[in-house]
């Protein structure tokens, strides 16, 4: 078990960045989710923990050893891939066992191990099939079994349930959780998928552009999210962002005129609210008051939109709830649920 | 297909079954030398060849079942041998046996050298830098463009007893050295040419898998520890394997009728093959005649060496197909 610590890690490829100046202490069996958009640099961090890659700047720690110099088998890490990365030419037992065989580990304890970690992953019934032979959920266990089998002191998950149909993901997620709960090993997963981040991890950090843009529990991602990159990447749909101006108290956009706001906002600002926090109404009394744009019945709910300029604003609304596209609706923005950011650069704006 | 591969396959297996001869007549002839008092005259019996009207030699042709096979593979000459306990003469007294022999060992000797020379270059290309990779392909892949026999020679000339690296290594060493005096030399010689001229062709299929080698299992691989002899061991073979069965397939047909080398190398008085045997029945003998039914019979079974050593590789790639 250990703690990871990444000290001003920067990856730069020429003049390509990918990662800059990052800094990290993960915390001992904690499990740490890497969320961002593609090419923000979260799995290029990953694989320089992994020792894949080669940090241009900057020490990387697991446990009290830097390892910047220091070899992927010696780091005492497993990984899982997207594509499984299994050998195909070997049985599912052959596959498990490979990190023990390959690590030279007392043969004798092989199938003890081998069985304790298929076990685990409920592949027991499979261990003599080949990799071809399994469906893509299974073949991701046999790849979770194999980065277990050597109880190493950190898992690296790179966006293991990318390749995975909706229903298994969700399976397979839950699987990944308990297992994580009941090794105690602490973990780093990759994904660019918010949903998965949010029910997955102890603390997510949130990327963009090779840079660190929030960490933070789930929780207080969702609350209270540093600027509007992450704001606009979290939550499904994510928050609705409305560039705007400050006078006389007020917020003025197109449509839009927001009373009770806090004093000491800049002239320039963007206010921020969830889809599920506003409410919808048909008497023309709201904050924002516009044609409907679109209306998409969830089952649970129903999203309208409006748009304004080109932003397009959206929320739930009762699944009862029923409009014509065109007619003129309100919505009113609770002032606890709005959320201001600096429309220059986006910084969250606390009081 | 039908033209061009069944009917001349069909001919050469008749042809094997029978000998074409002059048709031949027994004729007295009495022959006198002038004497005194009378001429003194000999009768003596003599074969002529029968001529038809516009004067040209009657042949017929006949069917001799295996004989011409018996008279290939000299059955009675391997009998008589094994008899008296010199099995191992077989291989150096009797052409056919003799031909097997080394067609044999130097297709198996060439085939793993080949394939790991071949590998070798992959990887090692599939390791340089991107600029150089153009440059390192062309190089690899010239002896592979240049024509069979003009490689042979070319090597050929470098090792004859005026040759460059014969000059070079006798330089070196102090001794007189002649490559071509002895069988086993050029052998060698002969190798080392067939690998250097097809290992190309090896490497080309190898550098084409190499692209398509899953690069998250490599990585696993890293991480589970595994050394870059283990990774090209567990991974990458596993992954070439269908190529791999593909070249050996390829190299043991190819091989399997060796003949540039035994001219290039002019190593008949040593060494030769099956291909050159069959080449040797077919070219005039002293009296102009070709023996063709011969040439068929060893071609035929060159044909079925090759079935024999393809069989258990064309076996393996029908069940990998059939599981993968």
């Amino acid at each position: 078990m250990a703690k990871i610590q990444l000290k001003n890690i920067c990856k730069r490829w020429g003049s390509t960045v990918g990662v800059r100046d990052f800094n990290l202490d993960i915390e001992d069996k904690e499990f740490i989710v890497f969320l961002g958009p593609s090419g923000c640099g979260k799995t290029t961090t990953m694989r320089m923990i992994a020792g894949l890659e080669d940090p241009t700047e900057g020490e990387i720690f697991i446990g009290d050893r830097c390892v910047n110099g220091l070899d992927p088998k010696d780091r005492d890490i497993a990984m899982v891939f997207q594509s499984y990365g299994l050998y195909p030419n070997l049985t599912v037992y052959e596959n498990i066992r490979f990190p023990l065989k390959i690590r030279k580990v007392d043969s004798a304890t092989h199938d003890k191990r081998v069985h304790k970690a298929s076990d685990m992953v409920e592949l027991g019934n499979l261990l003599e099939r080949y990799p071809r032979e399994l469906s893509g959920g299974q073949r991701q266990r046999v790849a979770l079994a194999r980065a277990i089998v050597r109880e190493p002191n950190v898992f690296l998950m790179d966006e293991p349930l990318s390749n995975l149909d909706a229903k298994l993901r969700v399976s397979t997620r839950a699987q990944i959780k308990h297992l994580q709960h009941t090794l105690q090993t602490t973990t780093i997963y990759v994904t660019h998928d918010q949903i998965e981040a949010m029910t997955l991890a102890d603390r997510v950090v949130v990327m963009s552009m090779g840079e660190l843009q929030q960490l933070g529990t789930p929780t207080e991602i969702y609350d209270k999210p540093a600027n509007t990159f992450v704001a606009s990447f979290i939550g499904s749909p994510a928050m609705n962002l409305l560039d705007g101006e400050i006078s006389d108290g007020k917020f003025i956009a197109d449509h839009t005129l927001v009373k009770d706001i806090p004093s000491g906002l800049p002239n320039a600002v963007t206010i921020g609210f969830r889809a599920e926090d506003i409410q919808v109404t048909t008497e023309l009394e709201g904050d924002i008051t516009a044609p409907v744009y679109s209306v998409e019945l969830l089952g649970d709910s129903t999203l309208i939109s409006i748009k304004i300029g080109d932003a397009l604003l959206i929320a739930k609304a009762d699944k009862a709830f029923r409009v014509n596209i065109g007619q003129t609706v309100s919505f009113i923005i609770p002032p606890e649920s709005r959320h201001w950011f600096n429309k220059e650069d986006g910084a969250r704006i606390d009081f | 297909m039908f033209l061009f591969i069944a009917i001349p396959l069909v001919t050469v297996f008749v042809q094997s079954f029978y000998v074409t001869q002059t048709v031949y007549n027994t004729v007295s002839v009495e022959t006198c030398t002038p004497s005194f008092p009378t001429s003194i005259c000999t009768t003596s019996e003599k074969s002529v060849p029968v001529m038809d009207k516009d004067n040209n030699p009657v042949t017929k042709t006949v069917y001799v079942g295996l004989d011409t096979y018996k008279s290939v593979l000299e059955t009675g000459k391997v009998a008589k041998l094994i008899s008296s306990g010199h099995f191992f003469d077989i291989f150096s007294n009797i052409d056919f046996y003799k031909a097997l022999s080394f067609t044999l060992l130097f297709t198996l000797i060439t085939l793993p050298l080949v394939l790991g020379v071949g590998l070798l270059i992959a990887l090692a290309v599939n390791n340089v830098s991107k600029r150089m990779k153009g440059p390192v392909i062309f190089v690899s892949l010239l002896p592979f463009i240049i024509t069979p026999i003009i490689g042979a020679l070319s090597i050929k000339w470098l090792f004859v007893s005026n040759g460059l690296l014969t000059r070079v290594l006798e330089k070196i060493t102090g001794h007189e050295i002649s490559v071509f005096a002895n069988s086993w030399s050029i052998e060698l010689l002969m190798v080392f040419y067939r690998v250097w001229h097809v290992a190309p062709f090896a490497f080309v299929l190898f550098y084409a898998g190499l692209q398509s080698v899953n690069k998250d299992t490599l990585e696993s691989a890293i991480i589970d520890g595994a050394s870059r002899f283990e990774r090209i061991r567990y991974v990458v073979i596993p992954h070439l394997m269908p190529l791999i069965y593909f070249v050996t397939l390829i190299h043991l047909m190819d091989t399997y009728r060796v003949f540039e080398e035994i001219i290039g190398f002019a190593s008949q008085a040593h060494v030769i093959s099956l291909q050159w045997l069959t080449y040797n029945f077919l070219e005039p003998d002293d009296t102009g005649n070709r023996a063709i039914s011969s040439a068929s019979a060893s071609s035929m079974l060159t044909m079925v060496g090759i079935i024999i050593l393809l069989a258990p590789v064309l076996k393996r790639t029908l069940r990998d197909q059939k599981k993968g």
